[in-house]
């Protein structure tokens, strides 16, 4: 093992993950075409819905400063293993640079369901000379063995994060990134269409499988909730034209028909053939719908919004708005949660993981 | 639809309606029908919830001629808005789901608990001493739930407590709510003083509550011969989940039951009414299969199209509860059925959409984080 400072050459490798992603998003190249050949499969999009993932929301450029902020939010370690997960099907590129960005050496174990772009990764800078010359290697692993000194890097559900955390050797340095969920507020002085538009943007890439994707819309204003559904009702039968919805599964089916029915109860809903959006002039709870481009709008007075999102607060993952007094709110209750324009909250800049919430590195316990 | 001038009147009408099926224990189906749509035509004009549900799909309770018309209220409903048929003031009691991740329980109010206690003593006094004049009655109960007075808003613990004052037999309760804890030693002493009796013992509870007295002691907890136990509930959430043979098995070994005098309860905060294993019926053709009473109608349902599956086919339960007077005469659960000639075979909960990665599943937000069942 190496006395080198791992972090030495921290952006330089980052900047050659990059360089990959941009050979991904690109349909000319090798890599490009044999991600859009597998990954309607392997990640249930449809072949657009792949397209928008991968020029869209594939991390292919970065500023000094966003990348300063990358390495800074990195540990440091000789040997860095990702666990990745699927869902997201552009996030292990992002979850290689920040190994990268905190060991020279890292060791990639794909998702056993969508390992697509990890492979696609691991082969591109394995291929890369630039990347050879910074001394840094890169691999895939269907193992997880790290020993004492080592970081791993985990992805998935918090069941899955926790049952790694377990079996982890003492003497591991462990970061996990489990489940979560976005929000977004609609000010009252957004411009409804405007925020719509915008908003619709968020909901359709990775069908709304991810993360920061936004499940549920508030606003302040009760009187502008039915007008702000509709309009991203609009919006949402749009973008199913352009980008349709893959099939749903029985389970997700079965939701939906659920949350249809409860919301037919409880408010309103707007249902189109790839999407569905709730709305509600005030709520007792917080609800979810499944993540499957359905969207739950609800009227919500500052006051009031720490007795609703309070308790799923830790859950909060990405936080999309303009601004005003109810963003500052739920900001507050949800500090972990990264924030973002409406429109830009499946896009966040390569400035750290993508879940901000994880802080920092688990301290290891003393090897035994 | 004219909304009734007198809605409190309307309402106790119909309750009365309903406490007539109960004490006849018996409707035809038109009855049935009948009773259902009188219910659901009230419950458009006074429950929020439902009314617009009926709106939303353009429905016209007038024009309707069978309970299967009823647009069924999702039980989640009742954890996101009020579901009844008259102002908060007048609730006498709210029995309350469990907590969940999200931190909201669902809530079942009520005005008036007659027709629910009627109901409650009906069916259960024909499922668990259906041999009570031969017995003589049981002599004692012994309950591993809180007492109702320590935990208002249970209704398992008010069921339970209904049937014990009912019956008039001396009680033991052994469920510590503010400590979350089982009296593991008083239930032990109880079981003692029911050896001494030697008379047929009624022992009541959660599955959960089961799995805590099997494991944290090995006192001895043997009950008299003809004593029989009601067990309900199943473990999500819990702290250990146990396989429901295993349980039975265990329970009557533990508590030196007959097999057959484990009986099986299926009720829920949302409804007012319960179903029960026949197995201590004499006539019953499948013992295992869940009864309803003649006041409720369960039908499978395609969990996609919430539409009836084909007779014997697997589906979620949409239940018809005439006891439902005040809140939604007809429900939607997620639990998955088969509905045969001979009774509800009970296989679970419907699983939620498949966990992917990072993205959080509903399963998440709305598994239980309440040690005890209510």
């Amino acid at each position: 093992m190496s006395s080198v400072d791992p972090r030495a050459g921290a952006i330089d490798r980052v900047r050659r993950v990059l360089a990959v992603a941009r050979r991904i998003a690109d349909p000319g190249d090798p890599l490009g075409r044999e991600a859009r050949a597998r990954l309607p499969v392997a990640a249930h999009l449809t072949a657009p819905g792949v397209e928008l993932a991968l020029t869209e929301c594939l991390e292919r450029e970065a500023s000094d400063l966003d990348l300063a902020s990358l390495a800074a939010h990195a540990g440091g370690a000789p040997r860095t293993w990702v666990v990745a997960s699927a869902n997201v099907c552009t996030a292990a590129a992002r979850a290689i640079a920040f190994a990268l960005a905190t060991s020279p050496e890292v060791l990639v174990r794909p998702s056993r369901r969508d390992p697509v772009l990890a492979e696609l990764v691991v082969r591109g800078l394995e291929e890369d000379l630039a990347f050879a010359r910074l001394g840094a290697s890169v691999r895939c692993t269907t193992a997880l063995a790290p020993l004492p000194g080592d970081e791993v890097h985990a992805y998935g559900s918090d069941a899955t994060m926790a049952a790694i955390e377990a079996a982890l050797p003492a003497g591991v340095s462990f970061r996990g990134h489990g489940t979560g969920f976005g929000i977004a507020i609609v000010g009252d002085d957004d411009d409804l269409a405007v925020a719509a538009r915008a908003l619709a943007a968020d909901v359709v890439p990775f069908d709304q499988r991810g993360c920061l994707s936004p499940r549920v819309v508030l606003l302040e204003d009760a009187d502008r909730v039915e007008r702000f559904a509709e309009a991203l009702d609009r919006e949402l039968t749009a973008w199913h034209l352009r980008v349709p919805r893959a099939p749903l599964d029985e389970g997700t089916l079965a939701e939906l028909a659920a949350f249809a029915a409860t919301f037919a109860a409880v408010g309103r809903v707007h249902e189109g053939e790839g999407h569905l959006v709730a709305l509600a002039a005030s709520l007792r709870a917080l609800a979810l719908p499944p993540a499957s481009r359905a969207v739950l709008v609800v009227a919500v007075d500052p006051q009031e919004a720490a007795r609703l999102l309070a308790p799923v607060a830790p859950l909060v993952a990405a936080i999309g708005g303009r601004g005003g007094t109810l963003l500052e709110v739920v900001a507050a209750l949800c500090p972990g949660a990264r924030r973002s324009a409406l429109g830009r909250m499946q896009r966040p800049p390569l400035d750290g993981p993508v879940d901000l919430r994880g802080g920092s590195v688990v301290a290891p316990a003393a090897p035994t | 639809m004219a909304a009734d001038p007198d809605p409190l009147a309307a309402s106790e009408a119909l309750h009365a309606r309903v406490r007539e099926v109960i004490a006849r224990g018996a409707s035809t189906d038109v009855a049935f029908d009948t009773l259902a749509l009188d219910i659901a035509r009230f419950q458009a004009c006074t429950v929020g919830p439902f009314g617009r549900l009926v709106r939303s799909r353009g429905l016209d309770l007038a024009l309707a001629r069978d309970a299967a018309s009823i647009p069924a209220v999702p039980t989640d409903v009742f954890r996101l808005a009020r579901v009844a048929a008259f102002p908060e003031a007048l609730d006498v009691r709210v029995f309350r789901t469990s907590g969940t991740t999200a931190g909201a329980r669902g809530e079942h109010p009520f005005r008036t608990l007659a027709t629910y206690e009627a109901a409650a003593l009906a069916w259960g006094a024909a499922h668990l001493w259906p041999d009570a004049p031969r017995l003589g009655g049981p002599a004692r109960a012994i309950v591993l739930a809180p007492r109702s007075d320590a935990l208002a808003d249970s209704s398992l613990s008010f069921m339970i407590d209904a049937f014990v004052a009912h019956l008039g037999v001396e009680a033991s309760w052994h469920v510590d709510v503010a400590r979350q804890s089982l009296d593991v030693d008083a239930l032990a002493r109880a079981c003692g003083r029911a050896r001494a009796d030697g008379a047929p013992c009624l022992l009541f509870g959660t599955s959960f509550a089961f799995v805590w007295a099997i494991d944290e002691t090995s006192a001895d907890l043997a009950l008299p011969a003809g004593s029989r136990a009601m067990i309900t509930g199943g473990f999500k959430g819990k702290t250990r989940e146990v396989d429901e043979g295993e349980l039975r098995e265990g329970l009557a070994r533990r508590f030196a039951l007959a097999p057959d005098h484990v009986v099986g309860e299926y009720g829920m905060t949302e409804m007012s009414s319960q179903l029960y294993e026949p197995r201590l019926v004499a006539e019953a053709p499948r013992p295992d299969l869940y009864r309803a009473p003649p006041w409720v109608r369960v039908v499978a349902v395609d969990p996609t199209t919430l539409e009836p599956v084909a007779p014997g086919e697997e589906g979620i339960a949409r239940i018809v509860d005439l006891a439902n007077v005040d809140s939604a005469v007809a429900i939607q659960t997620a639990d998955r059925v088969r509905v045969l000639p001979e009774g509800v075979e009970l296989r679970g909960r419907l699983p939620g959409a498949v966990p992917r990665g990072c993205s959080l599943a509903i399963e998440e937000l709305t598994s239980s984080a309440d040690p005890i069942r209510r």
